[in-house]
């Protein structure tokens, strides 16, 4: 990563992937549930230590790149992580977590009345606010903050 | 103003001028009948919840101008009562129709529809989300009432009763947030205005101010809007009845008021306004409710091209 002194690696390098780094401690299992598939060789880290966020948590998935779908997701349950891109044990890509306009598809809406809860329908939500991270649904028009809603 | 082929789901969808030209135009039709104007048209009602009232004011509005109307009333008898999805139904009746109207119990309905639909889609209510014609009607009352509302002189609106869930004053507030006003809320502790609707008025430069009781809220405003007071809202049906009684406006408590103050309510009342008040001056709420009708005439002849 981008620190140069040589150091104890908490978790194993990964020779291509994704290595998903400063993730909120309580989120790591979830983003690594989130995102990796079920042939997908996964390395998780919990409770590292950081010096942005104290404690931290990092996940390695080997052999595949995020897709922007994916990404998506991610910033909903982990606004504030970092992405590397890893190819040749080397990163060739980062950056941070882009927060989207809007999420589509990923997340259940927390209203229980609203329509995308009755109806096959895809869900949206549009940022109304990002620290703390808070969304409205497009169609019952609620805010809520990211942290309540479900992912699909 | 573009408004052919629109649809209409939430105040929020449309800007200061389009408001205006709406009201503009549902005075134009106020003033002089026009019997033939969407003569040939055909308007879909369906309500997926019963609502006499609007349902009612909606096929008078069309009727009125000569326009046609099918649909259904009662979801028991709809196809959706069968497991049919909304967004099927919706492409089955916009064949029929040019317009649909649908009231329905799930929040966010009406915009799922509209983007189903090819038609345009007016919400007649989806649950406790949005009513976009009520606050229109409600608007175009007020701005009937008090010219200098558009003058841009401020007006003191006070909104009374569940200040916290009822979807009508917060989306009458937001549309006030357009014009020079001042807001005074009186509301029973735990329904109070939520502090986001707060903070949206305080960013259009409007103050507004918590006052302790309905007799400060008759001294000072020009508009009084009440809203019903919900039991389900009350865990203790003791406190209820007690709150209930501190919500009600009599005609003695009218008997110093300002000339100028109106009162308005959405309908249907329980109580909030008794009915000593009507014979006042102040009463207002009867023409505020029969106002749908211009309103809705307005917003079907807009939509639907035949006034541009
Ligand atoms: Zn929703």
């Amino acid at each position: 990563m981008s620190e140069s002194a040589p150091r104890i690696r908490h978790v194993e390098a990964i020779a291509e992937g994704t290595v998903i780094d400063h993730i909120p401690p309580a989120a790591t299992l979830k983003v690594a549930q989130l995102l990796s598939g079920a042939a997908d060789q996964v390395f998780i880290g919990i409770n590292l230590r950081s010096e942005r966020l104290g404690r931290k948590g990092v996940v390695k998935i080997a052999g595949r790149e995020l897709d922007q779908r994916a990404l998506s997701s991610l910033a909903l349950i982990a606004p504030g992580a970092t992405v590397s891109i890893i190819r040749d044990y080397r990163v060739v890509r980062k950056f941070a977590v882009p927060l989207p306009e809007r999420f589509e598809q990923v997340a259940r809406c927390a209203n229980a009345n609203c329509i995308t809860n009755h109806e096959q329908w895809p869900t949206r939500f549009v940022v109304v606010g990002e620290r703390p991270l808070r969304v409205r649904c497009w169609y019952c028009e609620r805010a809520f903050p990211a942290s309540e809603l479900a992912l699909l | 103003m573009p408004l052919a082929g629109r649809h209409v789901i939430s105040v929020a969808d449309f800007t200061r001028d389009e408001i205006l030209h709406l009201l503009d135009t549902a005075a134009a039709i106020a003033q002089g009948p026009r019997r033939e104007l969407l003569a040939g048209k055909i308007m879909a009602t369906l309500f997926f919840e019963p609502s006499t009232r609007t349902r009612l004011s909606f096929e008078a509005a069309m009727l009125s101008l000569g326009g046609r109307v099918l649909g259904f009333s009662d979801p028991g008898s709809s196809s959706a009562r069968k497991g049919e999805s909304l967004a099927d139904t919706i492409r089955m009746v916009e064949r029929y129709a040019d317009v649909i109207v649908m009231r329905h119990p799930r929040d966010g309905a009406a915009r799922l529809a509209a983007e189903v639909s090819r038609v345009p889609v007016i919400n007649g209510g989806d649950g406790a989300n949005q009513h976009p014609t009520q606050t229109f009607l409600d608007l175009y009352t007020i701005a009937e009432l008090f010219p200098e509302l558009r003058a841009g002189r401020c007006i003191t609106v006070c909104f009374a009763g569940d200040l916290r869930y009822g979807r009508t004053v917060h989306s009458l507030l937001h549309a006030l947030c357009h014009f020079a006003c001042r807001i005074l809320t009186v509301a029973p502790r735990g329904l109070e205005l939520p502090e986001q609707y707060v903070a949206e008025a305080r960013a259009h430069g409007i103050a507004v101010e918590a006052v302790p009781s309905l007799h400060e809220a008759i001294a000072s405003s020009d508009v009084l809007y009440m809203t019903r007071l919900q039991e389900e809202r009350f865990p203790d049906p003791v406190e209820f009845e007690h709150i209930k009684a501190s919500y009600r406006i009599t005609a003695a408590m009218l008997a110093a008021a300002p000339p100028r103050l109106r009162i308005l309510h959405p309908l249907p009342r329980v109580g909030e306004i008794a009915t000593d008040v009507d014979a006042t001056l102040h009463a207002h709420y009867f023409a505020q409710a029969a106002n749908g009708v211009p309103v809705r005439q307005a917003l079907l002849a807009l939509v639907l091209g035949a006034l541009r």
